[in-house]
């Protein structure tokens, strides 16, 4: 009866705007502070190594390159400070590690691997990173300093859904082929990959879809012979998330970015649900839809034969995981040191995708086993901190994006750390944080930032749930 | 061995070496984090807090620590009363069962509602979800922030 009538009454709106508008007090952050002066002074050390491996005299290797990283880290540091949110203080160095990495090695390859031209200049590889690298960071503690309320997250999930279905058959249609992968969309001057752009709308989706829908999956049944199943129509959108990835195999041939959408969305899914049943149907779907492809396509089951024995065909199919496996073992316990690895063979590195695809077969090289633990090491502290502010989240809704977006790095820097280790057949996802390119780094940027946002402790509360979603409607009338 | 390839050689190891102590100094970070988290009490697997109390019994923007069963009603031996006219004397019990909190309405005059819809004997709900026994908006949120 009159249970209806209190609620136009309260709206969270006007509490929640003077915390938006209201005074900033800075806030220190000692414990980010001292971690991004450690990677100030590991970076140093590093470029010594690589400056006098490289010139044969004591000094730094291109000292401007690396002074500019610090002073944008440094810049990031003190935008935060002066915000003075209580935003996670470990995900910023962390990523800030492996971004230097990167700059090193970027330093270290043949500089017109990649060449740009900008307002008439013209920037090689590194220089390029360096540009990328600095805008990560930007736009990963920007997003971490303004984003207060996930609202225009949570609210749009079907629209930011669309945008991405629509993204994917812009790239279907429109997209340039390269190396068969048709990946890249070029509209005017700037190129892209959205697949990269992609993995951030689909956690988003996933992470609306299943808090709201998640006491559902738990809670009904199916029964299947002895299997226990969720109720039937909530299986749609996994029957769904299947075809796109199996779309992507086929359309696109991009065999990394399938796998990554469907590891994180069975990896939320039991998150959220916490049924094991579910997952192995998951994984059951991809074995059967892998193997039809390995038989429908040539270039997958190319890639599973080089997987299986890349010596059969060495100088062919097989020569790039047969070059990295080589880098492996020529970089052995500590490594050839930085600067000391790749003979160049005629003026090239032997590894023709090094900077993309490989660049922790040339890391392995240069710093050994011991140094590619602790990058490894890296990417799982970055998980941890991702779960661990799932964890501590005020609704299923913020946990799970959290925990989706933590996976989505670890799920991607596994997948082709295990290609070029020739663990997984290889695929041609990039190494976050690490490889070449600006899609990758400014989407894992907005990863990195939107995780410093929900780490927020005093941030405002979760907006009120509408009364019900039309499909919670329509299944209740359903069943009446 | 000269100088020079002792300067390579040191700058090679201090370089693997300080890769090594920034891992060991965030580890001990997270692990600080981990052990101060696990200090905090966790015997109350959730709260709720009061958006929304026409008759002021209980106050808005008060918060109740939860039970594994909690029930609630206008009767003074609930364990969250509700002093408004549409509630019943046992109105609802609230229980957190394997990993789900379940609303069960205790064939309550009014009913009880979860996001605005009217449940139907019993109910799931998650965290973030807004709940109604008369008048008076629930709001079920994690216990740690």
């Amino acid at each position: 009866m009159t249970a209806q009538a209190g609620r136009a009454g309260t709206s969270p709106a006007p509490r929640s705007l003077p915390r938006v508008l209201g005074p900033i007090r800075p806030r220190a952050r000692w414990q980010e502070l001292r971690l991004l002066l450690l990677v100030a002074l590991t970076l140093a050390i590093g470029s010594v190594s690589l400056g006098t491996a490289l010139t044969g005299e004591v000094g730094l290797h291109d000292p401007w390159g690396l002074g500019i990283y610090l002073a944008a880290l440094l810049g990031a540091h003190g935008a935060q400070v002066l915000a003075g949110r209580r935003t996670d203080q470990i995900l910023l160095p962390a990523v800030a590690m492996l971004g230097g990495l990167s700059l090193l090695l970027m330093e270290r390859l043949p500089q017109d691997l990649v060449i740009q031209r900008f307002f008439g200049t013209s920037f090689g590889l590194a220089e390029v990173q360096l540009i990328w690298l600095v805008g990560a960071i930007t736009v990963a503690a920007t997003l971490g300093i303004i984003v207060r309320s996930d609202s225009w997250l949570r609210r749009y999930k079907y629209t930011w859904a669309a945008v991405g279905v629509g993204l994917l058959l812009l790239t279907f249609v429109l997209g340039t082929e390269i190396n068969g992968q048709r990946l890249t969309l070029q509209i005017g001057p700037i190129s892209g990959q959205p697949s990269e752009l992609l993995k951030v709308i689909l956690v988003v989706f996933l992470a609306g879809y299943l808090s709201e829908n998640r006491a559902l999956l738990v809670e009904q049944d199916t029964r299947v012979g002895p299997l226990r199943l969720p109720p039937l129509p909530y299986l749609a959108p996994m029957v769904a998330m299947w075809a796109i990835a199996l779309g992507i195999v086929v359309v696109q041939r991009d065999l990394g970015a399938a796998l990554l959408f469907f590891g994180v969305f069975l990896a939320l899914l039991y998150a959220a649900t916490g049924r094991i049943s579910l997952v192995l149907i998951g994984l059951v779907l991809f074995l059967l839809g892998s193997a039809a492809m390995a038989n429908l396509f040539e270039h997958i089951r190319t890639r599973i034969d080089i997987w299986i024995d890349p010596f059969s065909d060495p100088l062919g199919a097989g020569y790039q995981v047969i070059q990295a496996l080589h880098a492996f073992a020529r970089g052995g316990l500590l490594g050839m040191g930085l600067g000391g690895g790749l003979p160049e063979i005629g003026g090239r590195p032997p590894i023709p995708e090094i900077h993309t695809d490989f660049p922790l077969a040339a890391l392995g090289e240069e710093l050994g086993i011991v140094g590619v633990v602790a990058i490894l090491g890296i990417y799982l502290v970055i998980v941890q901190r991702g779960l661990r502010i799932g964890v501590a989240a005020a609704d299923d809704y913020r946990s799970l994006l959290a925990i989706g977006l933590a996976l989505v790095i670890g799920i991607q820097a596994f997948i082709i750390a295990a290609g070029n280790l020739k663990v997984l057949p290889l695929t041609g996802v990039t190494l976050p944080f690490i490889s070449y390119g600006g899609s990758s780094l400014l989407a894992n940027a907005v990863v990195v930032g939107l995780l410093l946002a929900l780490s927020d402790k005093g941030v405002e509360p979760p907006p009120l749930p509408r009364p019900g979603s039309r499909w919670r409607r329509l299944t209740r009338r359903a069943a009446a | 061995m000269d100088g020079f390839t002792l300067v390579l050689w040191g700058a090679r190891l201090l370089f693997l070496l300080l890769l090594y102590v920034f891992l060991a100094r965030v580890i001990r970070a997270l692990l600080r984090d981990l052990r101060a988290a696990a200090r905090e009490p966790v015997d109350r697997p959730g709260r709720l807090v009061v958006l929304e109390s026409p008759g002021g019994e209980p106050a808005v923007g008060r918060s109740f620590g939860l039970d594994v069963i909690t029930p609630l009603g206008r009767d003074v031996n609930n364990a969250i009363v509700i002093d408004d006219p549409f509630a019943s004397a046992e109105h609802a019990v609230l229980t957190y069962r394997g990993r789900s909190w379940y609303l069960e309405d205790l064939e309550s005059t009014n009913g009880s509602y979860i996001n605005g819809q009217p449940i139907d004997g019993v109910a799931a709900l998650g965290y973030g979800d807004e709940l109604q026994i008369g008048q008076v908006r629930f709001r079920l949120e994690r216990t740690r922030a």
